[in-house]
């Protein structure tokens, strides 16, 4: 396959081979992959209708996989696992929003070892909003329609429909249906 | 990679850094930026060890009066490091993403001298009207790992190998060993640690 490279980009890379984009979704730059170094079949699937904008990293590293699905908007968030991450449909990311394995993450290249990723998943449901500043540590289960605070920190279960903030976050509330 | 990027993905010149700006052996500083806000006057106003790497997120805003050093082996993903006086950060240090340490508040807490300070502080203002900085120095001692999202306060210190949990707010020493989380950072019961 020739080099894929995104027509609006500013920065030189292309895509990295094992990343999917599926139709009509959005990528600020590839910029994005900086620090990326999944090398499984499929590192990262993005939806369709999908938005990843600005000042959204994926630091994968080798064994990393990101799944996100469709009509997802990531106003800049940090993804950063040495395992899976995965997002389902309508999910909401806020900016500076932190993903990660590890209370104390960093990107994959950095010289120390990280935590394996065993159990380390994170799986975020459909329609979730997450507030800015939040922080969600794996292994984590953001239940389908959950609200998560601005600047909660989240390392437990999330339950479908309710609403979580403060550090370490706790049930605030609920929503629907 | 193409030259133009170097700025932003390490393959630059530190040479080009200030002549107050010691670099150990091994260094990687990702992002030139990181030093636009290093107006640092002393010499050195600031000193890296070997192997230290800086990550993109990482700021160094160093007032003429402030001193950071760096030791070996540490890694400075998402750290904005306000400096006035003196932020000193041991070896093998992690500082995690969207990180604040900062030596002083910036500003004073009285109301009628933090107006002064606004207006000396305005673009077109006279800063050497500003009322004087109360700065307390930062000290992070060896193998300290600080959460995502954490901050840390004027004169804190924090010892030996402890744990700065996320979003944490340190505006009180650590104690070696220990993990602090919340706001304010308060000592995790024994046997609740962090992910």
């Amino acid at each position: 396959m020739s080099p894929r490279f995104l027509p609006h980009d500013w920065f030189s890379e292309p895509l990295p081979a094992n990343v999917e984009i599926g139709p009509r979704s959005w990528l600020y730059s590839t910029y994005a992959f900086r620090h990326y170094c999944s090398r499984r079949p499929l590192g990262v699937r993005i939806g369709h209708d999908t938005g990843v904008y600005s000042g959204t990293f994926f630091d994968l590293g080798p064994e990393g996989e990101l799944e996100i699905g469709d009509y997802c908007t990531l106003v800049g968030g940090i993804l950063s696992t040495a395992g899976r991450i995965a997002i389902g449909h309508h999910v909401l990311i806020s900016h500076e929003v932190v993903i990660a394995d590890c209370f104390a993450a960093v990107p994959p290249d950095a010289s120390r070892a990280r935590i394996p990723p065993a159990d380390r998943t994170v799986i975020v449901g459909d329609n979730v909003w997450i507030g800015a500043r939040a922080v969600v540590l794996g292994p984590a289960q953001i239940g389908e329609g959950a609200i998560i605070g601005a600047a909660a920190v989240v390392v437990d279960d999330v339950s479908p429909f309710t609403v979580v903030a403060g550090n370490p976050a706790r049930i605030v509330g609920s929503v629907g249906p | 990679m193409d030259e133009d990027f170097g700025p932003i993905t390490g393959a630059w010149d530190y040479g080009s850094l200030p002549p107050n700006v010691v670099v150990g052996e091994g260094c990687w500083l990702e992002r030139r930026d990181s030093f636009d806000r290093f107006r640092s006057h002393q010499q050195p106003g600031l000193v890296m060890g070997d192997r230290v790497r800086v990550y993109t997120w990482t700021t160094f805003n160093v007032e003429p009066s402030g001193v950071v050093t760096i030791g070996c082996d540490s890694v400075l993903v998402g750290a904005v490091l306000m400096c006035a006086d003196r932020i000193a950060i041991g070896e093998r240090v992690v500082v995690s993403y969207n990180v604040t340490i900062a030596d002083s508040d910036f500003h004073p807490i009285d109301p009628d001298l933090r107006r002064q300070d606004a207006v000396a502080n305005s673009p077109a203002g006279d800063r050497s009207r500003r009322p004087p900085l109360v700065t307390r120095p930062v000290v992070i001692e060896d193998d300290v790992w600080i959460g995502i999202g954490a901050i840390v306060l004027k004169g804190v210190r924090i010892g030996r190998g402890a744990r700065i949990g996320p979003g944490a707010v340190a505006t009180r020493d650590v104690p070696p060993h220990t993990t602090v989380s919340g706001n304010p950072a308060r000592e995790c019961p024994p046997g609740e640690g962090l992910p």
